[in-house]
């Protein structure tokens, strides 16, 4: 039953800083994606993934791999140009900060209307505007905001607008860069059962980009860690939070708050020297979905 | 009572001081400017309804002739009424006020839209070209165009001015994309597929607009100032054209016979014109400073 709607193979990307210092922002990441799972991506700042992402979305050209969306390899110019329409119409991308995502200086209804306008996509609400209603009401605003402009939104709500920006086009794949770093966290929490609601309706597959590993495990199907712009483990969810092997992993899990006060004074912090990633390692299947980036020779501990 | 209230639910009770005074909606506006200059191209463009004479005719009977009750601003050489070709002749000045501006703002944009989304160094190549351009006087190159042109016409002046006076518009416009151009809500429209002119005229534009529109309105006086000039030089229009610039450069032999309101006139319309944009320019540039200040 499982289709892969999105294999990235080998991808690497490198950005160039002088004319003698690249660097190498995602290092040999590969991974699948089937259709309708929501799919976490974990990592520290600065790890690649929202790198990772604008690569999918061919923002960036990569520096080397292939990334294929429905059989199309969309880092090749001339197969993207062969079926531009479907990629943009059927992906779309929500963006980390929404004060900067949303133009200033238009109307929340032209901002939900205008990837239909762009694609010409006769809406099934009769008129732009009906179907950005509609839109709206779906992501729990209503008509009222028609006519604001983002400026006198809050963040919560920008995010709203933003979402429905994206779902207007009903997309196959989405992929949010850190859709709920910049909220508070109440806010973050009605987002995130917003994204499962709207998920578990349209039924798209979902690439979801996080540095908070509480709402990955609450939201997502599958998790890939990131460090250092390597991939360094891939299990499901409830798999890598019971049973995490790689010891960047294990970190991350340890540095993780824990509400109750007597167990949180006990959390030990594990250590992790990332020089560790540096030489040759390889992703093993350690059991089922579960993979893990592993030296070449022997398993640790 | 009040105050446990606001202890309570930390909303304090309006007071019931005196209602703030109205502000008038003209305070801080240039008003006389924007009147006259409605006046002014108001008057021009309806001209037909109230000049007396035919702005085309010359009475030879009554050439050079002072103001008076028959000709209010005077008759100038050739004995055409000076009241009705002031009127008539600002037309075309504004005309080509207004089409030099228009060619040389859509220049700008385009140019300075490519060059501040193109790759660095198409940028550099692009600039270099701008600054080449600006480093050369406008008048010497108004005269290049021309001569290659052949015989001025209206369009050709607009074409003339409006293609040498987009440099620093461009520029402005450039820098504003440059920064803009990795903004979330570009690559969101790229994203969506959003091409060029799609992403130039929703995104950029409204944003940058308030910053050139200080240059814009300047232009135009740049440009009718620089027709009049060309006329009074002899390179412009014919004197049989009629406009302020061409009724100035009958001025010089005016200047020898003392015939004063042969200057004074037009010359005055022009000067007003010209004041009134500089002041409604000036105005526009503190309105988007303060905008930009407040946000």
């Amino acid at each position: 039953m499982s289709e892969t709607i999105l294999d990235v193979q080998h991808l690497t990307h490198q950005f160039r800083l002088t004319k003698h210092t690249t660097i190498r922002a995602v290092d040999d990441v590969s991974f699948q994606l089937q259709r309708g799972e929501i799919f976490g991506l974990v990592g520290e700042s600065g790890s690649g993934k929202s790198t990772v992402a604008r690569c999918i979305m061919n923002l960036y050209r990569p520096a080397g791999g292939r990334i294929f969306y429905r059989g199309v390899n969309v880092c090749d110019p001339k197969q993207y140009r062969m079926h531009k329409n479907m990629l943009q119409t059927t992906r779309q991308m929500i963006f980390q900060d929404s004060t900067s995502s949303l133009n200033q200086r238009m109307t929340v209804a032209d901002i939900i209307m205008e990837p239909m306008a762009i694609n010409h996509i006769a809406p099934p609400g009769g008129s732009l505007r009906a179907e950005a209603e509609r839109q709206l009401h779906d992501v729990g605003m209503d008509a009222s905001y028609l006519n604001k402009y983002p400026p006198e939104l809050s963040g919560g709500m920008r995010q709203r607008v933003a979402i429905a920006r994206a779902l207007s086009m009903e997309p196959d794949f989405i992929v949010a860069d850190e859709p709920i770093a910049s909220l508070d966290v109440s806010i973050q929490a009605q987002i995130i059962n917003l994204f499962k609601h709207l998920q578990a309706e349209h039924g798209f597959t979902f690439l979801f980009i996080a540095h908070d590993l509480a709402v990955v495990k609450y939201l997502c199907d599958r998790v890939g860690v990131m460090c250092h712009g390597k991939l360094v483990e891939i299990a499901p969810a409830a798999e890598l939070f019971a049973h995490p092997a790689h010891p960047y992993t294990k970190l991350l899990l340890s540095a993780v708050p824990i509400p109750d006060p007597r167990l949180e004074r006990a959390r030990v912090l594990q250590t992790f020297d990332p020089s560790d990633l540096q030489d040759t390692g390889e992703m093993r299947e350690i059991c089922r979905d579960h993979f893990a980036r592993m030296p070449v020779e022997g398993v640790p501990h | 009572m009040d105050d446990q209230g606001f202890a309570c639910a930390g909303i304090r009770p309006l007071s019931h001081g005196p209602a703030p005074q109205k502000q008038r909606w003209y305070r801080g506006k240039p008003i006389v400017s924007i009147l006259l200059l409605a006046g002014i191209i108001l008057g021009c463009l309806f001209c037909n309804a109230f000049i007396p004479k035919d702005p085309t005719y010359m009475d030879l009977f009554h050439y050079d002739e002072a103001p008076g009750r028959e000709f209010l601003f005077g008759t100038d050489a050739m004995g055409r009424d000076i009241f009705s070709i002031v009127w008539y002749g600002g037309r075309l000045s504004l005309l080509i006020g207004f089409s030099a501006t228009a060619i040389s703002t859509a220049i700008a944009v385009v140019f300075g839209a490519v060059s501040g989304l193109a790759p660095r160094w198409l940028d550099a190549v692009l600039m270099r070209l701008t600054e080449i351009l600006l480093s050369v006087p406008n008048l010497l190159i108004i005269i290049l165009i021309q001569a290659i042109l052949g015989k001025p016409n209206v369009l050709s002046i607009s074409f003339a001015i409006g293609i040498t006076s987009w440099t620093g518009i461009a520029k402005i416009v450039r820098t504003e994309v440059r920064q803009m151009r990795s903004s979330e809500y570009v690559l969101a429209a790229r994203c969506m597929g959003g091409g060029f002119f799609h992403i130039l005229w929703r995104h950029l534009m409204p944003n940058f607009i308030s910053s050139i529109m200080f240059m814009v309105v300047m232009n135009v006086r740049n440009a009718i100032a620089a027709e009049s000039t060309l006329s009074f030089m002899g390179i412009g229009l014919p004197w049989e054209v009629i406009s302020w610039g061409s009724m100035l450069s009958l001025s010089e032999k005016a200047l020898l016979s003392g015939s004063w309101w042969m200057i004074l006139i037009p010359g005055l319309f022009l000067v007003v014109t010209l004041l009134c944009v500089t002041n409604i320019g000036n105005w526009l540039r503190k309105q988007t400073n303060c905008r930009q200040s407040n946000l």
